[in-house]
């Protein structure tokens, strides 16, 4: 039987009582290019900007290009099989790692990471940021007020997970 | 005899909070709001260094940001820190200090010698000793001119602070907190901007925390509470603004080391923020200038500025008397807060007549003020004796300090950074901004606006039109305090002292530059401020000359007879003040120096024995620890292993792409120089691509897994370079094709199965799969579902041994490994590593990374004949013109050892029999390897003329080892020539 294996198995985990940085694993990823009339009959509106991310349902679809997008789904999600032969689909759930921060430092430990302005009243609950952390993209996502999703590439999780938690070395639980 | 003492009550300082710290060894007292400087001299420690070539005995000279003496060595072992100007450290307790450039210490200075050969270190001394004929014995007196020259000295060892690095934004940067700073950055505020204000010191108030008027204070500290309470503002003290560039990011180093921070809890002593402001308040101030006489140098002689900083904000003044000489009324200002601190004060003015005013605020506070007056000499070497004075008052007068008042230098630095150069304001006798962007603005001193009332109003129009270039129309001015009384300024600059002092007479005092050495420069034919900077090194300390550079460019103009403004300015360049290398780096070190790139089957290499060695940001797995302990024995076991049974190697860093739409085939036929229009699905072929330039960019393969659906594979060097050159053609060049591209590097996992047993092996762990030659053949691509997971077979070699790649999503990878050496344990299947990959590609004849170096043609690597003759393609042009078709350009070859007995490099040299063994030779080495197979020494390599001189020996040389052994020239493919057993 194959089991999935996370690019962060074998990593430290971070401490905190005030900040939670995890995996958050669990997701189907499926990148779409092509009309966006059939790309939204399958999924539902679609965010007008690259800075903004539309939630529909259980699905939160990203703009990455002009006319590119990234659908973030359920683990088990039917959206590639039916959204094939009307654009062009390529699965990427095994590319990205899904790195999670919550908690009222989370934009201070970010404004060492990415040169993004996080401004409470700029980087609100749903913007995107299409960004970088440690040389390498990253896709910055605003979940909530103090929350923060964010994607990196999958062989590079385990250098970025290293750059965030030392970003956020000052409010870990230091035994 | 300069003394200083702590007064008894007053300054900034908090009497009821002692500090005690540590200088030279010696026990150092103050208070918490002290600075090191401070509290040294209320203690009484005058001397605090010696100067850096003469090794003449030096004090504090300023109380700011701009001190060239009092520079001291912070912290001990890893800690050390040199050269920080004691004027800007704070005061707390477990404070390590060491004086700098003395032996033994700066009281009893042995290399004080110097100043007795003090002729032979003028300017141009090494220039003319050590150049020309005698420039060999630099290397011999170096080492002992550099011991006996020079500042504090950096540790080797890693520095343990933490030093953090963080982006910010915001509407209106003001830089500076003096009274135009606060003002604007308060109209800012009040706005409802969101405004940073950036504050060298560690208290707000610029020359107001050194003033003795307690309205201007109350007016100071409303301001501060006011910005404190405002939620858009964000006021950062002890932050230097060290420089401006464009797109208005300006780099903010903020120093905590008064915190004294724990670096294991990840608390940082310094932080560097990237801050990009919409509009930009330069509220810089002003430095004041000294003046120059003969001993300007000794320990007691400040800037009268810095006496009444020290009275007014540190409670520490001289003992008895001082002297001040001034050519501006400024010094009124530090005379009558002396006097009122119960010190006797002379004023030797430059100028023939002082105001009314002036006068009789003076006579009330009983301080004498001699007009037409200068100072000649100072009597006293370690400290000021008595000073002599010259003019309409020449007079001896015993005091234990002397104040300097040249007149102000407005703090240009940050609206230099940018290019535009400031220019020469008569009035000011000083240099003003030449021109600001259109997001910034000045106000205050560093505009030649000295008077307070005027210093407020400019800093609150600054403030509001920077909020109004941010888009907020809306705010409320900040109004000076009601009583203010704008003192004058009429500064009468005579920049050469008065006739008859013979001592040295400094100009700079961090790089001992006098008077003499300025003339010297012209005298030489120094025209340019620039020149005299280089040859004197003047303005080259780490003060970068904040008190020398304006007198000194206004001596070079008296000599050469222009103006000023006709002399110019030397070039400001950030960063702004002294910076450690710590707070640039900032966490980019250690592990986090460069990002690190693992495969998904990097975990199960790590347990299973596997040595790492770095590929670009890869870490791959070098060779495994069943096949040996080194990579010279392991490499060639795991060959064998592959040559004679099975081995698995991960592929994973292989670039991956995928490329799919109608018009996809089309696509790859024009990137690639072969055809690739009519590749059958199901079938993979090997590719070459081209720049545009003609010159090889990567190979690779690419499956057709369907009509319109494609599977590129890259070297793992080009992977990035391939996907952006896919994109930049789609996007800029063929619009019109309905191609998409997507990286899966990181979504697929790859791992080569290779060896006579590969079949076997992949039968075994594939049961349920058809791998005939049939179904499955030579240059084959086919999709399998093992436990409902996609896997993709693709057979192709990499070694010249029936091999397969195997791919799957990264998820999948260690789990799918581990199945394939599980179930095919029987064929004796082990990994093997990237050092035996690249091995068995060399016997086989492949080329690489190595072979691929953006510097070869297509026939350069003998694929010219791959090339399509009848279809278009990238660099098709350019491949063609002339010198890409010469004759004897460097080609590919392969290459025998013939001294069994030798070893074979790469890299060597390699040169024709009978050529003399020197130069680039005719070619070099790409990739060498032991041959298994062969049983000796083979390479690959480039050499002129190529495969026509096959059968040729040759030489090899190694000149680093002085090495040279003989090769033959043969065909690179040195196994399996016919390819069976790729078709097994």
């Amino acid at each position: 039987m194959l089991e999935r294996r996370s690019a962060l198995a074998s990593a430290t985990p971070y401490v905190s009582a005030a900040l939670k940085i995890s995996e958050r694993p669990g997701f189907t990823l499926t990148q779409v290019a092509g009309p966006e009339a059939a790309i939204s009959a399958v999924v539902g509106s679609l965010p007008e900007q690259v800075a903004r991310a539309q939630v529909n349902g259980g699905r939160t679809i990203f703009r990455i290009g002009p006319a590119q997008f990234w659908i973030v789904g359920p683990e088990t999600d039917d959206t590639a099989g039916r959204l094939a032969g009307q654009c062009a689909v390529t699965p990427l759930s095994s590319s990205r790692v899904r790195i999670a921060l919550e908690g009222a430092p989370a934009r201070a430990v970010l404004a060492k990471l990415v040169p993004v302005d996080l401004h409470p009243s700029v980087f609100t609950p749903g913007s995107v940021a299409l960004t970088g952390i440690h040389h390498t993209p990253v896709t910055a996502h605003c979940t909530g007020e103090n929350a923060f999703d964010i994607y990196v590439m999958r062989t590079f999780a385990m250098t970025v997970w290293e750059t965030i938690t030392d970003a956020a070395l000052h409010c870990a639980t230091h035994r | 005899m300069t003394a200083f003492r702590r007064l008894p009550q007053g300054g900034r300082i908090d009497r009821r909070k002692p500090v005690s710290a540590r200088c030279d060894g010696k026990e150092l007292n103050g208070f918490a709001g002290d600075t090191l400087a401070s509290a040294l001299l209320a203690s009484n420690r005058v001397l605090v260094g010696r100067s850096f070539k003469y090794h003449r005995p030096r004090g504090i000279l300023s109380a700011g940001i701009e001190e060239p003496n009092g520079l001291f060595t912070l912290g001990e072992g890893a800690t050390t820190e040199p050269n920080v100007a004691a004027t800007m450290v704070d005061f707390v307790d477990g404070l390590v200090a060491r004086t700098q450039n003395a032996w033994p210490s700066p009281d009893f200075d042995l290399m004080a010698v110097n100043s007795i050969l003090a002729p032979l270190f003028q300017s141009g001394f090494y220039y003319k000793t050590f150049m020309g004929p005698t420039k060999g014995s630099w290397m011999f007196y170096e080492p002992f001119i550099r011991k006996a020259a020079g500042l504090g000295k950096a540790t080797d060892l890693p520095d343990p602070d933490r030093y953090d690095m963080r982006y910010a934004f915001c509407d209106v940067l003001v830089i500076g907190s003096g009274p135009a700073g606060l003002a604007a950055a308060l109209t800012a505020g009040r706005s409802g901007a969101r405004v940073v204000l950036a504050e060298q010191d560690s208290g707000f108030g610029g020359s107001l925390l050194s003033g003795s008027d307690a309205e201007h204070e109350s007016w100071r500290v409303a301001c501060v509470e006011e910005l404190k309470s405002l939620a858009n503002v964000e006021a950062l003290a002890r932050t230097t603004v060290q420089g401006l560039y464009d797109g208005n990011l300006a780099v903010l180093v903020e120093n905590r080391s008064h915190l004294r921070p724990d670096a294991a809890k990840g608390q940082p002593r310094m932080v560097l923020t990237q801050l990009r402001a919409k509009a930009i308040v330069m509220a810089t101030g002003a430095i004041e200038r000294p003046l120059i006489f003969s001993n300007n140098d000794r320990p007691g002689v400040m800037l009268a500025s810095a006496l009444r900083s020290y009275a007014n904000r540190f409670a520490v003044a001289p003992e008895k008397r001082t002297v001040l000489v001034t050519n501006n009324d400024t010094a009124y200002d530090a005379a009558l807060d002396l006097a009122a601190a119960g010190v006797a004060v002379t004023v030797a003015d430059h100028r023939a007549s002082v105001s009314a005013e002036i006068l009789s605020r003076a006579g009330a506070k009983g301080v004498a003020i001699f007009p037409n007056t200068g100072i000649v000499d100072v009597e006293g070497s370690k400290a000021v004796k008595a000073v002599k004075l010259g003019g309409a008052h020449a007079v001896t007068i015993e005091c234990d300090a002397v104040g300097m008042a040249g007149g102000w230098s407005p703090v240009v630095h940050l609206s230099s950074h940018g290019g535009i150069k400031p220019k020469y304001h008569e009035a000011v006798a000083g240099f003003v901004p030449g021109g600001f962007a259109s997001s910034h603005f000045g106000a205050g001193a560093i505009m030649g606006t000295f008077s307070l009332s005027a210093a407020i109003a400019e800093g609150s129009n600054a403030g509001a039109s920077a909020a109004s270039q941010a888009g907020f129309g809306k705010t409320r001015p900040v109004y000076a305090p009601e009583h203010v009384t704008d003192r004058s300024y009429a500064i009468l600059p005579a920049w050469a002292p008065p006739q008859g002092g013979k001592g040295k007479a400094f100009v700079d005092f961090q790089n001992d530059v006098t008077l003499k050495d300025v003339k010297i420069a012209h005298q030489e034919g120094y025209l340019s401020v620039e020149h005299l900077k280089r040859y004197t090194t003047l303005g080259m300390g780490t003060d970068q000359g904040k008190t020398s550079n304006i007198n000194a460019l206004a001596l070079m103009a008296e000599h050469r007879g222009i103006t000023i403004p006709e002399a110019g300015t030397t070039t400001f360049r950030p960063p702004y003040a002294p910076l450690t290398m710590g707070a640039i780096a900032g966490r980019t070190r250690g592990p986090h120096f460069r990002p690190v790139r693992l495969s998904p089957l990097h975990d199960w290499h790590v347990k299973n024995g596997a040595t790492f060695i770095d590929a670009g940001l890869w870490k791959r797995a070098w060779f495994y620890s069943w096949a040996g302990a080194t990579p010279e024995t392991a490499y060639i076991k795991e060959m064998e292993l592959v040559r004679r049974g099975v081995g698995l190697a991960d592929v994973s860093t292989l670039g991956k792409i995928d490329i799919q739409g109608k018009d996809a085939a089309e696509f790859l036929n024009r990137v690639y120089v072969n055809g690739f229009a009519r590749l059958p699905v199901g079938k993979v072929r090997y590719g070459v691509m081209l720049n545009d330039d003609g010159i090889v960019l990567d190979d690779g393969t690419t499956a057709r897994i369907s009509e319109n659906r494609f599977y590129m594979t890259t070297t793992t060097a080009q992977a990035g370079e391939v996907m952006s050159w896919l994109e930049y053609l789609l996007q800029c060049h063929w619009t019109d094709l309905d191609v998409q591209v997507a990286s899966l590097t990181d979504e697929w996992a790859g791992m080569a199965v290779s060896g006579p047993k590969a079949r076997e092996a992949l039968q075994l762990a594939f049961p349920d799969a058809d791998l005939s030659n049939e179904a499955l053949p030579y240059m084959g691509v086919k999709d399998i579902l093992v436990d409902g997971v996609t896997v993709r077979l693709l057979r192709m070699s990499f070694s010249g041994e029936l091999a397969y790649e195997v791919h799957v999503t990264a998820d999948y990878a260690i789990s799918l490994w581990e199945h394939i050496l599980k179930s095919a344990a029987s064929t004796g299947i082990k990994p093997y590593g990237l050092e035996a990959l690249a091995s068995l590609r060399i016997e086989k004849g492949h080329v690489a990374g190595l072979e691929l170096d953006h510097r070869n043609t297509l026939d350069d690597l003998g694929l010219g004949k791959m090339a399509g003759r009848e279809k278009d393609y990238v660099g098709r042009a350019l491949r063609f013109r002339e010198d890409c078709q010469s004759p004897d350009r460097w080609s590919l070859v392969g290459l025998e050892l013939m001294e069994p007995e030798k070893k074979l490099r790469g890299g060597s040299i390699l040169f024709a029999a009978t050529d003399e063994i020197k130069g680039h030779g005719r070619g070099y080495i790409t990739s060498v390897t032991w041959s298994t197979e062969l049983n000796r020494f083979i390479a690959l390599g480039l050499y002129k003329g190529g495969l026509k001189h096959e059968g040729e020996e040759i030489i090899a040389a190694f000149p680093l080892k002085n090495e040279r052994v003989k090769l033959r020239i043969v065909s690179p493919h040195f196994i399996d020539k016919e390819g069976a057993r790729l078709h097994a």
